[in-house]
Parts: C-alpha cells; sequence; structure tokens
C-alpha cells in the first residue's frame, strides 16, 4: 500500500505539472514523468509485457515525437486568456464531478481481487502471453491497427510534405514578383 | 495486494487533471499534452480492471491487456497525424493558439 501512494503521487504531481507549467517543454517533461510511474504502475498490476512497452513506445518514441516538434515550432508559453473568465472555474468543477463520480462508482461497485493463485496465473502479464492472445483471438485487430499505423504515416508524411511544396511555390511566386516589379518599374 | 477500486480512483483523477488541461489551455500542443495524459488514465483504468478480470480465467486477463497494447498502437497514430496537422498549421499561421483558429469551424 506505501507503494502505491508513493507511486500515485508521482503521478498526481507529474499530472499537475502537465497542466500547470506554463513551457511547453517543461509539461512535455513532466508527462514523461508520469508516464515512467505509469510503467511502474502496470508492473504492480501483473503488466509486465505492457510497462516495457509503455517506456518504449510512449516514454520513448512518443514524446520524443512531441520534444522534436516543441522544439521545431519554438512556442513560447503564453498568458492566459483575458476573456472566459467563467472558462476554469467551470472546468474544475466538471473535472471534480467526473473523478468523484467514477471512485464514488469504482468503490461502490467493488468485488474482492481473485485469489493469489488466479494472478499467478497470468505470469505478470508476459510478452508470451499478450502475444498468443494478439495472434489468435485478436488477430484482425491487430492486422487492422497495422494498416491504421502505415495510413497514419502516410498522411502525416504527406501532411509535412504538401505544406513545404506550398511554402516553396510562394517563394518562387514572390521572387518572381519581386524580379518583375525590378525590371518594370 | 491494492484493490482495483484504488486504482480506478488513481484513473479518474489522472483523467480530471487532464481534463482541466484540455479545457484551460489555449495552446493546441498543450491540449495535445492532455489528451494523452487522458488517453493514459483510461489505460491504467483497463489494465487494473484486467487484473480484476483474472478471477474468470486467464484469457479475460490477458484479453484486457491486449487492448491496451493495440490503445498503445492506436495512440501513437494518433499523436503522428496530430502533430503534422499542429505543423500544417503553424506554417501557415505561425501561432498554435486554438483561439486564433475558431474560423476553421464550420
Amino acid at each position: 500500500m506505501i507503494g502505491f501512494i508513493v507511486l500515485a503521487a508521482v503521478l498526481i504531481a507529474g499530472a499537475v505539472g502537465v497542466v500547470a507549467f506554463r513551457q511547453p517543454v517543461h509539461a512535455a517533461l513532466s508527462l514523461v514523468v508520469t508516464l515512467l510511474a505509469l510503467a511502474v504502475t502496470y508492473v504492480t498490476l501483473q503488466a509486465h509485457f505492457l510497462a516495457v512497452i509503455q517506456v518504449i513506445v510512449y516514454a520513448g518514441a512518443i514524446m520524443v515525437l512531441f520534444l522534436f516538434v516543441i522544439m521545431l515550432l519554438n512556442i513560447e508559453g503564453q498568458a492566459p486568456a483575458p476573456h472566459m473568465t467563467w472558462l476554469p472555474p467551470a472546468a474544475y468543477l466538471t473535472a471534480l464531478l467526473v473523478a468523484a463520480g467514477i471512485a464514488v462508482t469504482a468503490f461502490i461497485d467493488r468485488a474482492p481481487l481473485p485469489g493469489a493463485d488466479a494472478i499467478a496465473a497470468l505470469q505478470g502479464g508476459s510478452a508470451e502471453q499478450v502475444g498468443t492472445a494478439l495472434f489468435s483471438h485478436y488477430v484482425l485487430a491487430f492486422q487492422l491497427v497495422g494498416v491504421l499505423l502505415l495510413t497514419g504515416i502516410v498522411g502525416a508524411v504527406s501532411l509535412a510534405h504538401r505544406g513545404a511544396a506550398t511554402e516553396q511555390r510562394q517563394r518562387r511566386d514572390r521572387e518572381a514578383r519581386a524580379e518583375r516589379e525590378l525590371t518594370h518599374g | 495486494m491494492v484493490p482495483t477500486p484504488y486504482y480506478v480512483a488513481l484513473g479518474a483523477v489522472l483523467l480530471s487533471i487532464g481534463m482541466v488541461g484540455v479545457l484551460t489551455r489555449r495552446s493546441a500542443i498543450m491540449m495535445f499534452l492532455s489528451i494523452e495524459l487522458m488517453l493514459n488514465a483510461a489505460n491504467l483504468t483497463i489494465v487494473a480492471y484486467a487484473r480484476q478480470w483474472a478471477a474468470q480465467g486467464v484469457d479475460a486477463a490477458i484479453s484486457g491487456q491486449a487492448a491496451v497494447f493495440i490503445i498503445l498502437a492506436i495512440a501513437a497514430a494518433e499523436v503522428a497525424v496530430g502533430l503534422g496537422i499542429l505543423v500544417a498549421i503553424f506554417r501557415h499561421r505561425v501561432s498554435t493558439d486554438v483561439d486564433e483558429l475558431s474560423e476553421v469551424r464550420l
């Protein structure tokens, strides 16, 4: 239980940091802390393979992508909006209601944990177990996710590429116009 | 072992913190980070209930973990496309403030 409390404290501190930090880089690093703590939480929940995947895919690949984009766009932190002053209190109230509702429901509707032998049969959610499920029962979902990832990559590349092409054309047009103005008048 | 409701409550708290971020931040990239936080809170809840389902047999529990694996892959695709869109918007407008993008809506 003490371990859980420490993990929960790290998770919540990291999550508050994501929302509260003004600079996007700080918020992203705070999210990395949260994701790593979440990976440890997965280990305590007998999902070892997912913990490894969480570190490699989320804290590794996805957050690097985020940091790259933040660096590329050079986004500065900005002051909160002067208008819509009613929005933050409403957001806090909604969030409080949602959290309290889910937590209360979970505690009211609780069931006893399965016995130690049932949990031991999970073998800590090893790669073999999850892989067997993915490649037998859920092979269609697995293949579809592969197609989705491919589509996502193609979409992202074409978005970035088309942007570059438009920019190049605009620059060429501008240069041509400047040259025309120079020669004609 | 810590009972499932504690993990679900923790997931609910993380979800609500992410929700506050989505609702109050104006920079699109900060909203995106908050959405990732909400997604991970949901994942935590699914993994917690997967352990609870071990009472119904190993297959039920491993199904929950396989679902989280697929969600992770979908999140990766979502981030790639979302950040691509952000970069494309930034090229045109030199800002990711969602208030200035309000004419995008129909």
